[in-house]
């Protein structure tokens, strides 16, 4: 399965349907978990702890940042959704970045088609403003991320995304369903992307 | 079997420093680690790589995120907004009761699944029955006359009933301009699609608070047989003039419409079948091409 067919929205219903949870008096609060202050609470919390790595994740697919944004905001809310219909709690980091893999592969197909791809290039000119001690040592360890970071752009889609969900602490079985490929295929894809990450200092 | 004097592949290697190797496997990788050099310089190799890709990953993103404040703040009011927003208790009544009782053991489950297929077959073994037998695809839904959930989910904007009901008739019949014509066809994987095959149809009609959003269009065909665009728009009208008379609420409408418009056009019109429509006049909520 290409990672095109693999395209899921998450979002059920129309968009802007609201079905909104059960309200319960402030009193009535601690007998009445569902209510959409705890979902609220809730879905903040978790805003907090996985906005910058959804964030970096979906940026990673070469959007526009200001689209990855967009994005994660709509993770998010289409995760509130979520709770509020009761639906599964189980592995909600999972959920988050699957929902943000499906939403960013969506949005990339839809900016090529309009032209509106971002150079990789701008990403690698980044990494040469990291500040270091030392001006020989910055050199070289800038010139180290740009040739690793070459050799990331050039590795397949598939290879790519699981890499850099493995570097978001995920899993091979939680990278598998994420990105909807099969255990075996998440082992042999890292396996063949650090090989060449490793080789990337003999390319010069 | 991994053999202790054969060298580790770099995949085993790789597993089995993310402990993603067996129990057994990994104490063999160990053991050969152990007693071989060659294989611990290459693990050595493996880790040093790991370590500067997810530096280099980190730092090369991290730089370039947008302070945490401004997304914080408008997602907060999002929030409160959609919690603000009417309340339909009772379908979250029942998902919650549902999940409930059918994790609270398998065997629920197991019995909730089964009667519903037996509630399901004989509700359509009567339909069938009472219809006096139906000729193979007649009833059938044809190729594109319901849209695909995943891209046209639906969107509506926030709108009240007196303003949809006081929609003047240019409103109702919103333009798609050509280059949103052509995203739908795209989103569709609809080649070299001609105008007068199809209608670029809202999913929820503008006179029910639809949106211009791509999510909320989809290239309906005219040439369906039994549920085409025609159909379609007659269920539009008859909604948006029972939610005006006050005998549907707005939200319900919608989402009757974004679900499943066939079902709500039955359930609405009170019949299994479309009724006779003029295919040559121009229907109310009828999105036009231009």
């Amino acid at each position: 399965m290409s990672l095109s067919d693999s395209i899921e929205l998450s979002i059920s219903g129309p968009i802007n349907v609201s079905i909104s949870g059960m309200s319960c008096s402030d009193a009535a609060e601690a007998k009445c978990p569902e209510m959409p202050s705890a979902i609220e609470r809730e879905v903040m919390s978790l805003f907090e702890e996985f906005r910058d790595p959804l964030l970096r994740y979906a940026f990673s697919f070469g959007i526009p940042m200001h689209d990855a944004e967009e994005i994660t905001q709509e993770v998010f809310l289409s995760l509130f959704r979520h709770l509020q219909l009761g639906r599964s709690r189980r592995n909600l980091r999972g959920w988050l970045f699957r929902v943000t893999h499906n939403l960013a592969l969506k949005q990339r197909y839809k900016n090529k088609r309009l032209g509106d791809s971002m150079d990789h290039e701008e990403a690698l000119v980044e990494t040469q403003q990291d500040p270091l001690p030392n001006p020989e040592q910055m050199v070289s360890f800038a010139q180290r991320q740009r040739r690793l970071l070459a050799v990331v752009y050039a590795l397949p889609d598939a290879d790519q995304i699981c890499l850099r969900l493995r570097a978001e602490g995920f899993r091979y079985r939680e990278i598998a369903e994420i990105v909807g490929i099969s255990l075996g295929s998440v082992s042999i894809s890292l396996a063949r992307s650090l090989a060449r990450l490793m080789r990337a200092d003999d390319a010069c | 079997m991994l053999n202790n004097k054969a060298h580790s592949t770099d995949e085993e290697l790789i597993q089995s420093a993310d402990g993603e190797l067996s129990g057994h496997r990994t104490a063999q990788v160990r053991a050969h680690l152990a007693a071989c050099w060659e294989c611990r310089a290459r693990m050595s190799e493996i880790e040093l790589t790991i370590a500067d890709f997810v530096h280099t990953h980190r730092q090369s993103l991290d730089s370039q995120l947008p302070p945490i404040g401004g997304p914080r703040a408008l997602l907060r009011a999002q929030l409160a907004e959609l919690a603000a927003k009417p309340q339909e208790r009772s379908e979250i009544w029942f998902m919650n009761w549902f999940i409930r009782f059918t994790s609270a053991t398998p065997v629920a489950a197991v019995v909730c699944a089964t009667v519903l297929v037996i509630a399901l077959s004989s509700v359509y073994i009567f339909e069938h029955l009472a219809s006096g037998g139906v000729k193979s695809g007649e009833i059938a839904i044809e190729r594109g006359v319901v849209p695909d959930p995943a891209i046209t989910p639906g969107a509506t904007r926030r709108v009240a009933i007196r303003d949809v009901c006081s929609m003047a008739h240019e409103q109702v019949v919103a333009e798609v301009s050509p280059a949103l014509q052509q995203e739908v066809f795209r989103e569709y994987g609809i080649v070299n699609a001609r105008p007068s095959d199809y209608e670029i149809d809202y999913l929820i009609a503008p006179g029910l608070g639809g949106t211009n959003d791509i999510h909320n269009l989809w290239p309906q065909p005219y040439a369906a047989r039994t549920w085409n665009a025609y159909v379609k728009d007659s269920l539009e009208e008859h909604l948006h003039q029972m939610v005006c008379k006050g005998e549907l609420d707005l939200p319900t409408a919608q989402r009757d419409i974004a679900t499943d418009w066939i079902a709500a056009y039955k359930k609405y019109f009170r019949t299994d079948r479309p009724l006779p429509v003029s295919g040559s006049r121009i229907p109310a909520f009828r999105a036009r091409w231009v």
